[in-house]
């Protein structure tokens, strides 16, 4: 870890007058701290913008607004939330331990960083933390990484669970920078569907977002789906707990006469980006069987050597959604 | 059978046992490890100026730079030669530095400024690669009259199955990182150190340091699990107290997580192909395992995982061979039940093969198998009741439930197997000393250089000092773990209790004739001149009877002690062993294949049982380890690097309590006579053995599937 300057501004202003190419925000710190005593993240400054007001879980005729400041465990455990939305909740408590959703933001948890083993160690070549030094993870040990969404520069997982749930709730997330960025209003604000907020590696892992520098995201929304409220959020890993996914679904079905008359699919641990499944969901609006959909989840599949069955993982964790949500079809 | 809650439990949960990184002398300075990026070649160079420059920093030890270590005399599990005295790397992750700053925040980040420049070599890393020219040591045949091979014998039987079984590198994982807080005093030094025998840190620095060993005092009175990787001394300890003695202040250094991972060993990697042959009845003719093990090319030590297919069923004809593939990777260590664990896991996946061949239940099969003598050389068991341990472990599992017919039951979505194996380890009895000192405040003190890995040794040596003086448990005062009290037996191998349980018996009676020739003969005593007897922690002549401290502080005595030794076990015409028998219950989604263990029995015979309380746990920890070595851990060598490729806790699984059942855990409790008079073996790693192969016989109960390759991850049960 470097020494760097500690700053814990009040409000947004002064947040976002105080960032800049080499500062970071700190929130949980959770995936932050860690990666900055491994010396993968080296930042000059840190701003904790804990103070912020940035809080707050609203569920209204528009749908769910949370301020990127509140924890994971409060989200998961909000009544509305768990109501309206299973997914989310779900997805919330599948991750990680109650001592680290008590400290993570939700903000924090949609930056944070791959769990990939080259670029959390400096001493391999990881084109995501070094652009241009390699990519062990093609021939190396990737039994974790991604089949979808790779390039021969990247195969590293999102590894968020809950980003998974909102990919799949068309949910987007509310930035602030400086006033006058291009395409922000004049107070620098824009709002982003999550879907085309991260970005896959190409021959650019180390981008990972269309946050600029200084961006900070203020909230997330999700529109309202009534629909959502039957849904479920999947995870599959090697032990039952405190594990990343090795393939997760996160699935709502509008069932109609017992039959699925829409639906909404995305995938985790198998994906560089949280991976939305359109061709599964238009399939099962087609009234196609749902093994007969979930062959498509894996289309366009790139395995490695070690990954090669999360191919079939992610259909059957999706099968397996589908059937716990509408029964056997 | 005594149930009495751990000694040492209070200080620990509150947090007041001090483990060795909890010192903290005077004008401390840290040490970080700068570790190798390369598996196999030569060091050209390090560049250490900018990190010379780095705050704090205080020294930079190199193989250009190095402290002064002597190559060590003896062949121990760890690491053959001394760390930084020549330019070689060994294996990814060696220690090929030391730095030392104020802080240890600073050591640290000075070492990530240290840039070194290597001639590397392509590493041999892979285990299979290197099994066709794996090298052999001796190979045991024991064979009928009239059979001239083992293959001929195979032949004979009526069913024989023959299958190869693997199992990946494991690593120990103790919850306390290796530390080590050296000070110097003159030509004295003190060292905190995390060590499974603070006799074998003693014996290893006098080597390394070519110093008279009574000039070390090492003290570990807490460690923080071991499982077998703090039995030798690792390369951050001679370098640390040789830094001290350079610098001339006191320096310490924890090992990171990381670090841990490579520079303190590894359980190696095994294969075994083992065939069994037998009788339509089930009566084995043959049992032949060739077992193959890695071994790293930094160290000796490997797995003779064939060698329990000696010991266990019986069979007129026998062979085991032994073989180990030499890697560049860290050193490979002894692990809990090295070689048993993952023998058994051969021996029993391939007992289950072959009941299922023949028809038959697979306790049925064992028991038909089950023998007096030890196979092998034919000498009796000491005290066997396996038999009984199949017979209760049945009944309280409910084995008569299980389906013969693999894939057939089902709940939900989950496919439901039972599985059992046969659980065993080597018994035997050491040399041990032990002190007891009677003190004026009524307590008793109990001494020697044993260690308390979280097994519960020091709550045993309470329990039995405690009965033998009639006194509460709570009076008894263990001290381990400082090699400046009596050579009692380090923890490994089974041995602690055996070996110092029977010494701390004759401490505590040496220790009362002592104080009853006080009480007879100081003048000053009531009892001075009369015939006196010791019982329940008191002196008694007549009618009368005192407190030992009672009396102590009469006569202004503060403490009247002994020491005992009690030997080696002599007994020659027997053979010794620990038993026990698993059954358990796995339960595996339809849909996504992931195993879970979802019920357990564990029924022991390990002879006498100390304290059930702490005993259990120890059960308990076995099973939990041997879980996860059938369903989680996996230590991956990455071939082209030799790199592990996922040396953090995160990437490395094992279990958490999600994962764990409850644990039904039964002792026989039958005294071990031949062994000692307190009648204990050991169970620090019986609870481990068969663990694996139970599990992987219950989830081919459920699916169909035999999984001959651990872990049983998902993705082989798609």
């Amino acid at each position: 870890m470097r020494a760097f300057d500690f700053a814990a501004p009040r409000d947004i202003a002064d947040a976002l007058g105080l960032a800049g190419d080499t500062s970071a925000y700190v929130a949980g710190g959770t995936t932050l701290v860690d990666l900055m005593k491994l010396d993968v993240l080296a930042p000059e400054q840190l701003i904790d913008i804990n103070r912020l007001p940035l809080h707050g879980i609203r569920l209204g005729p528009d749908g769910l607004r949370i301020g990127a400041l509140e924890r994971m465990e409060d989200i998961a455990r909000h009544d509305a939330v768990a109501a309206c939305y299973p997914l989310i909740s779900q997805a919330l408590l599948s991750s990680a331990s109650p001592q680290l959703r008590n400290m993570a933001s939700i903000g924090g948890n949609l930056l944070q960083r791959t769990r990939c083993g080259y670029f959390r160690d400096v001493a391999t070549p990881c084109n995501k933390r070094a652009p241009g030094s390699g990519c062990p993870a093609q021939s190396g040990d990737n039994r974790g990484h991604a089949i979808l969404g790779t390039s021969a520069s990247c195969a590293a997982t999102h590894a968020s669970d809950v980003a998974v749930a909102l990919v799949a709730l068309d949910a987007s997330v509310r930035l602030r920078g400086a006033a006058g960025n291009a395409n922000a209003r004049a107070d620098g604000e824009r709002t982003v569907p999550l879907a085309d907020f991260y970005l896959r590696p190409g021959d650019t892992p180390h981008v990972e977002n269309v946050l600029r520098p200084g961006e900070l995201i203020t909230e997330v929304i999700v529109p309202p789906l009534e629909w959502a409220r039957r849904s479920v959020y999947v995870k599959v890993r090697d032990r039952q707990s405190y594990e990343f996914a090795l393939a997760s679904a996160a699935v709502a079905v509008d069932l109609r006469g017992g039959a699925v008359h829409d639906a909404r699919v995305a995938v985790g641990g198998v994906g560089t980006v949280p991976w939305r499944l359109p061709a599964v969901e238009a399939a099962l609006r087609a009234g196609q069987s749902h093994e007969a959909a979930a062959a498509l989840a894996a289309e366009g599949a790139r395995p490695l050597a070690g990954n090669a069955f999360k191919g079939t993982l992610v259909q059957r964790v999706i099968l397996r959604a589908l059937t716990e949500l509408a029964g056997p079809r | 059978m005594r149930s009495v809650d751990r000694e040492d439990g209070p200080v620990k949960v509150t947090g007041a046992a001090t483990y060795a990184a909890d010192h903290h002398p005077d004008g401390l300075a840290y040490g970080y490890l700068l570790t190798s990026t390369v598996a196999r070649g030569t060091i050209l160079a390090m560049d250490t100026a900018q990190a010379e420059k780095a705050p704090g920093v205080i020294a930079i030890y190199t193989p250009f730079h190095p402290l002064e270590l002597r190559p060590y005399a003896k062949e121990e599990n760890g690491e053959l030669t001394p760390p930084i005295q020549n330019t070689d790397v060994r294996y990814y992750g060696q220690a090929i530095g030391l730095v030392v700053a104020e802080t240890f925040e600073q050591a640290r980040d000075a070492a990530a400024l240290v840039s070194t420049r290597c001639d590397a070599e392509r590493p041999r890393a892979s285990f299979t690669d290197g099994l066709p020219s794996a090298v052999g040591t001796s190979v045991v045949d024991v064979l009928a009259d009239g059979v001239s091979s083992i293959d001929e014998a195979l032949d004979a039987g009526d069913v024989t199955v023959t299958a190869t079984y693997t199992t990946p590198a494991e690593t120990h994982v103790a919850m306390e990182p290796h530390a080590t807080v050296a000070f110097w005093t003159g030509d004295q030094v003190t060292v905190h150190t995390a060590t499974q025998g603070v006799r074998l840190v003693v014996d290893r620095l006098s080597e390394t340091l070519a110093m008279d060993p009574a000039r070390f005092r090492v003290i570990n009175p807490y460690v923080g699990g071991g499982f077998g990787n703090k039995w030798d001394m690792w390369p951050h300890t001679p370098l640390t107290v040789a830094a001290a003695r350079a610098l001339g202040r006191p320096v310490k250094t924890v090992l990171t997580r990381e670090q841990v991972f490579t520079v303190v060993g590894h359980r190696p990697l095994t294969a075994q192909t083992v065939s069994l042959s037998a009788a339509r009845d089930g009566t084995l003719v043959a049992v032949k395992n060739d077992g193959v093990s890695s071994k790293s090319a930094s160290n000796g030590f490997h797995e003779q995982p064939a060698n329990l297919s000696l010991a266990l069923y019986g069979s007129a004809n026998l062979h085991v061979s032994r073989k180990a593939v030499t890697l560049d990777v860290p050193a490979t260590t002894i692990m809990r039940a090295p070689g048993e664990s993952n023998g058994s896991f051969a021996l029993e996946s391939a007992l289950d093969e072959l009941a299922g061949e023949l028809g038959m239940d697979p306790v049925d099969l064992r028991r038909k198998n089950d023998t007096p003598v030890h196979p092998a050389t034919g000498l009796p068991w000491s005290s066997k009741h396996l038999a009984e341990c199949y017979t209760v472990g049945a009944e309280r599992f409910g084995w008569s439930r299980r389906s013969p017919r693999p894939g057939t039951v089902t709940d939900g979505d989950w496919l439901v197997g039972l599985g059992m194996a046969t659980a065993t380890y080597g018994a035997g009895r050491g040399q041990a000393s032990i002190n007891v000192r009677l003190r004026d405040d009524g307590r008793a003190v109990v001494s020697g250089t044993a260690a308390d890995l979280g097994t519960g040794q020091s709550t045993v040596f309470a329990v039995l000092a405690a009965d033998r003086l009639g006194i509460p448990v709570g009076r008894v005062v263990p001290e381990l773990g400082d090699s400046a009290t009596p050579p009692a037996a380090n923890a490994g191998g089974s041995g602690s209790t055996s070996t110092n349980g029977p010494a701390v018996q004759l401490a505590a009676d040496a220790a009362k004739e002592a104080l009853v020739k006080l009480a007879t003969e100081h003048e000053k005593s009531p009892f001075h001149g009369q015939e006196v007897t010791f019982s329940a922690g008191e002196v008694r002549s007549g009618g009368d009877g005192m407190p030992f401290g009672e009396l102590l502080t009469s006569l202004g005595v503060a403490a009247v002690e002994a020491t005992a030794t009690s030997p080696r076990n002599p007994v020659r015409d027997h053979a010794f062993r620990s038993f026990g028998a698993h059954f358990c219950e796995v339960r595996v989604n339809r849909w996504t294949g992931e195993p879970r263990v979802t019920r357990w029995s564990c029924v022991v015979d390990a002879g006498t049982i100390v304290n059930a309380t702490t005993a259990r746990s120890q059960i308990v920890g076995g099973v939990v380890m041997g879980i996860g070595q059938a369903l989680l851990e996996d230590l991956r060598i990455e071939p082209e690097t030799g790199r592990f490729g996922n040396a953090t806790m995160a990437d490395y699984l094992v279990p958490i309590n999600a994962d764990i059942p409850p644990i039904d855990v039964e002792f026989l409790n039958y005294p071990d006579t031949l062994l000692s008079d307190l009648g204990a073996r050991g169970i620090g790693e019986l609870g481990n053995v068969g663990a694996a192969a139970a599990v992987a016989n219950a989830v081919h109960n459920a699916t169909g599937k035999r999984i001959r390759d651990l872990p049983i991850t998902l993705d082989k049960l798609l």
